[in-house]
């Protein structure tokens, strides 16, 4: 089971620059990100019926951090706070 | 009075009856769980592991992979068809490389989509400490595929399942 965050949605496009988040290539602001960042993404589109998730621990490497698109059927939850 | 003991004796043989069945002969489920089992028990690695036992989960794994296993990953240099005797080389080199090793599954959904044919769905998790000291910590979903040959379920197919694509 993986907890991530929902940053984009199907159709959507995502991309990270010098570790600032943008979709759609607009800036989202991100306050729960508490490490420095510096990854690079290119932009890329949401499949359909899928979403990005991104975990918010983006001290590590871009390499050695599970993220990307994943099927909506994968959901099983949300949060309670 | 006699009738009703009979009656008893007769139920009890009865129940008796299914219990060893059910624990002589084990579901097709079971025996594919079983495998797993096996396999993460053989893989697994304790700091105390002699060289006796070594020797014997290395040989002991390659009896649990049909003639030719193919392997599915986003490595290309990875995937490929190996033969029982290079998955147990490759398991026991692996091995050698760890001080600890352990190798779990969970959620196994297991289907039988032929006649000898199992298609099991899990969460593979392989955790240990390199003897560098360097921590491991994996986890990944598997589509595994198990034929039953000569009475025996044999893995012939893993295929690690990309669920996040950068």
């Amino acid at each position: 089971m993986l907890l991530k965050r929902v940053v984009a949605r199907e159709g959507e496009r995502v991309e990270f620059r010098d570790g600032k988040l943008f979709v759609d290539g607009k800036e989202i602001e991100e306050p729960y990100v508490r490490y420095p960042c510096d990854w690079n993404l290119p932009p890329r589109q949401v499949e359909k019926d899928s979403i990005y998730v991104v975990g918010d621990n983006r001290g590590m490497p871009i390499e050695n951090h599970h993220f990307g698109q994943a099927s909506k059927s994968r959901v099983v939850g949300g949060p309670l706070w | 009075m006699v009738r009703k003991r009979y009656l008893f004796i007769g139920m009890l043989m009865v129940i008796l009856g299914i219990v060893i069945a059910i624990t002589v002969f084990p579901s097709e489920e079971k025996r594919v769980k079983r495998r797993f089992h096996l396999l993460s028990e053989w893989v697994s690695k304790s700091p105390e592991e002699n060289a006796f036992t070594l020797l014997q989960k290395m040989r002991d794994i390659g009896s649990l992979f049909d003639e030719h296993c193919e392997l599915k990953t986003d490595y290309p240099s990875l995937s490929g068809s190996y033969t029982r005797e290079e998955i147990s080389t490759y398991v026991g080199s692996a091995r050698s490389q760890v001080s600890r090793l352990s190798l779990k599954f969970y959620d196994l959904q297991i289907v039988f989509p032929e006649k000898e044919v199992a298609k099991v769905t899990l969460t593979a998790r392989l955790t240990g400490r390199s003897t560098a000291g360097e921590q491991m910590d994996e986890t990944r979903e598997l589509e595994c595929l198990l034929k039953k040959i000569e009475k025996k379920w044999l893995f012939s197919q893993i295929d690690v399942v990309e669920v996040l694509k950068k």
